[in-house]
């Protein structure tokens, strides 16, 4: 359970100050994946680091009653002296999550091979993509936060982390950004739309896809 | 069936000898030429009703047994037999009528009772279904085809524990028992939840029938819910191997295929359904559904979800409480302490080697320098290193504490993305480890000094490390505040340090207040970092007793820092932890 208590949002750009959220008092209850329906810089990935914390809202409140990922596949925490074991300590310990055990999963899970007691400087993109992913996967969180997936390593690998989430999804929610409704449909059962300000959350996926396409319409 | 044939008994041999020829429709004609002689026997309408439901009459049976119970209302057989065809004719409540009135006439019936459980079944009354059930076995406790029955009907009824210990008896008792027995016991560890013993069960039921094609679809669906999928799709395989004619194994695979997210094998079984069963509505349907849900995933490979209606909402985290807040923000302070020491000198070969290595290296400066020009007596103490070291320790403490936290937020900017870490947290962090490296350094050296005899534990260690604390104190608040203005000034550093290198000069590190005239020591006075000092030494030197120390004016200040460095950090936060 995620709730908005009249949250404000805004900040500048060159062409002046852009309103992300205007006093949204918003929920997202406990037990529904809910899709982010928004048009590109509506503003859905400050959202989704609003709701994970890791920015702070102008005004207002986010009550977080359940342990929220952070954005799914970030690894800007990760620090480039540190090995990628270290780098996984370090997020398990942060989270409370028991530290062997996370190590364990994410040394299986990414399949880094003898990098994964290296620097994580020395890392390709893909394999910091890879380790990225697994960090999060691999600690039990009640919300997953996803900002517009995008595609980790070989075919392999994506089948295998398409599982796990599917797997992972059995027991948590997920909460997720983007406009391709594709994504949408196949994993959320409810909705929500961010236009202009305003976050709309609807109770049936298919109200949403109509309620979007109408406005999407007015606005043509 | 000429009509010429009018004698009773002819009539009755022709009617016995179609019935025991598998001619049903023949032998119900013979009995009602007979009953139109014969209007009220009871008898014949009960043979006719048994042969029209052989024949696949039921209405016409029903009929024709309800006459018979009209007839001789105290048959219980005949009672009995009438509502076992108003069940196989699906109308309950009436067979309920006729059964309940049944066992009256015969209460050790197991077959009636069995019968009148299947009516209450059938109502969805349970308990009382339950309750007949009971009564049935009791009634005939040998019976097994009975025993059965009432264990199937008690399954239904949701008392599937009952049924489960019902069968459990039966299939020990009787060695090689029926497969079905074996099948309803299966089903019953199934409802317990029991899927082992269920499949256990299933086992003895294939190994009795092994080519009954329910029971291995059956046994596909425990793998499945055991989460064996290869098991469970071979299963279904053989199911649909000896049930060439039927969709349903095949579309049960599928589903499985799907809910484990082999979206390969479920496309494959789909269109096997298609070409053989392009007819069947719901064959279709379930491969439209596939076909729905094989959209591109979010990491642009076809993979398929489960269905999101098998998932519980998990219970909310309860508002955490004060200690657990504690705890949890000690835990990340820790962490990032942990962190912290494996990056702070990760550029330099030395790496905490410099740590030590910086001290010793101005020590023995200052000790060349000012041994020449203080003809080899320091102001307090036998020896130059341990004066120096007691100007240096406070000062480096203060120093590294309020300067190494400057950089915390802007050094470490994408930690503050990880919502359980706060600004105050990634400052806590920087400002602890700095000062548990000093004192850490402080330690060695001092041991140092003392294996090579030039000096001695403090006089007063107490005293010392009360200095020590009082000083990190200030230097902490300092660092919160340094760290915040660096957000905002990214050159605030290097002022910094300039007032540091005039702190190095007014702060009695190198000489001993008592040397300055008085009114210079009333101005040095209100620097704090002198206070530290001379407090710090105090300590060292129990014959040091400055009597401008003014241990409150330290510790007051010291304070106001950290009050004003946690303010600023908590007005600012939300400012803080903009992506930079």
């Amino acid at each position: 359970m995620i709730a908005l208590d009249r949250v404000a949002k805004s900040y500048a750009t060159p062409a002046g100050r852009r309103v992300v959220l205007a006093e949204a008092t918003v929920d997202f209850p406990a037990g529904h994946n809910f899709g982010i329906l928004g048009a590109n810089g509506a503003g859905k990935s400050t959202l989704i680091r609003l709701l994970a914390g890791s920015e702070l809202p102008d005004r207002g409140a986010i009550r977080r009653r359940a342990r929220v990922s952070f954005p799914l596949g970030f690894g800007g925490t990760f620090h480039g002296a540190l090995s990628g074991r270290e780098n996984v300590a370090f997020i398990a310990r942060i989270y409370g999550a028991a530290v062997r055990p996370t190590i364990r999963f994410v040394e299986e899970f990414a399949e880094l091979g003898e990098y994964f007691r290296m620097p994580f400087e020395t890392y390709s993109s893909g394999m910091r993509a890879r380790l990225a992913f697994a960090a999060c996967l691999a600690i039990d969180f009640d919300v997953y936060l996803v900002d517009e997936v995008t595609e980790i390593g070989d075919e392999h690998f994506r089948r295998k982390c398409a599982l796990a989430f599917r797997e992972r999804l059995r027991r948590s929610d997920i909460i997720l950004a983007t406009h391709n409704s594709h994504t949408i449909r196949q994993y959320c059962d409810r909705g929500a739309i961010l236009a202009g300000g305003r976050l709309q959350v609807f109770d049936d996926l298919a109200e949403a896809f109509s309620h979007y396409r109408r406005m999407l319409g007015t606005a043509a | 069936m000429p009509d010429a044939i009018n004698d009773f008994d002819t009539l009755r041999i022709c009617a016995w000898v179609f019935s025991n020829c598998g001619c049903p429709a023949e032998a119900a004609q013979a009995y009602r030429a007979m009953l139109d002689r014969r209007p009220d026997w009871s008898e014949g309408y009960r043979h006719l009703s048994g042969m029209l439901a052989t024949a696949g009459r039921i209405d016409d049976a029903v009929a024709a047994a309800l006459r018979a119970v009209e007839i001789a209302p105290h048959d219980g057989e005949y009672a009995c037999h009438a509502g076992l065809l108003l069940l196989e004719a699906g109308r309950g409540r009436a067979a309920l009528l006729c059964l309940d009135h049944a066992v009256r006439l015969q209460p050790g019936s197991a077959r009636a009772l069995g019968a009148l459980a299947a009516a209450f079944a059938m109502l969805g009354r349970g308990a009382e279904a339950a309750a007949a059930a009971r009564r049935s076995i009791a009634a005939q406790p040998q019976g097994v085809q009975e025993a059965a029955d009432a264990a199937e009907i008690l399954m239904r009824c949701g008392r599937p524990a009952e049924a489960a210990d019902l069968l459990r008896k039966l299939a020990q008792t009787e060695s090689g028992a029926a497969p079905r027995l074996w099948r309803l016991l299966s089903a019953a560890e199934m409802l317990l939840g029991e899927y082992d013993a269920a499949l256990a069960a299933i086992g003895h039921a294939l190994a009795a029938a092994p080519n009954e094609a329910e029971y291995h679809l059956h046994r596909g669906h425990l793998f499945w819910r055991l989460g064996d999928t290869e098991g469970a799709a071979a299963a279904f395989g053989r199911s649909a191997a000896l049930l060439p004619d039927s969709a349903e194994p095949r579309r049960v695979q599928m589903g499985l295929y799907l809910a484990a997210g082999l979206v390969r094998e479920a496309t494959a079984v789909g269109g096997e359904l298609l070409h053989r069963f392009p007819d069947d509505r719901v064959s279709a349907e379930a491969v439209l559904h596939l076909l729905d849900r094989r959209l591109e995933t979010i990491d642009g490979d076809y993979v398929v979800l489960g269905e999101a209606a098998a998932r519980m909402p998990r219970p909310p985290l309860p508002p955490p409480a004060f200690g657990d807040r504690l705890r949890a923000q000690c835990r990340v302070i820790g962490a990032l302490v942990v962190r912290e020491t494996r990056t702070r000198f990760a550029d330099a070969r030395l790496g905490y080697g410099w740590a030590l290595l910086e001290p010793i290296l101005h020590i023995s400066l200052l000790s060349a320098t000012f041994a020449v020009l203080m003809h080899g007596k320091p102001p307090i103490g036998t020896h130059f290193f341990l004066f120096y070291y007691t100007g240096l320790i406070p000062y480096h403490v203060f120093v590294h504490s309020s300067s190494g936290m400057s950089h915390a937020i802007t050094g470490n900017a994408p930690l503050l993305q990880l919502p359980p870490v706060t600004s105050f947290d990634v400052i806590a962090a920087r400002g602890l480890l700095e000062v548990m490296t000093d004192v850490v350094v402080a330690a060695i050296l001092l041991a140092g000094f003392g294996a090579i005899g030039v000096a001695q534990m403090p006089d007063d260690l107490w005293t010392s490390a009360m200095a020590l604390l009082a000083t990190a104190a200030l230097g902490c608040g300092l660092g919160y505040v340094n760290a915040v203005v660096t957000v905002f000034f990214r050159s605030w550093e290097k002022a910094f340090n300039h007032l540091n290198r005039v702190f190095y000069f007014i702060s009695g590190i190198f000489y001993v207040p008592g040397i300055m005239p008085e009114w210079v020591r009333n101005a040095l006075a209100w620097n704090p970092l002198l206070h530290s000092v001379d407090w710090f030494r105090a300590g060292f030197f129990a014959s040091y007793r400055p009597h401008w120390l003014d241990r409150p004016y330290l510790v007051g200040v010291a304070v106001l820092a950290l009050l004003c460095g946690f303010a600023v950090e908590r007005l600012l936060r939300r400012r803080l932890s903009l992506p930079l």
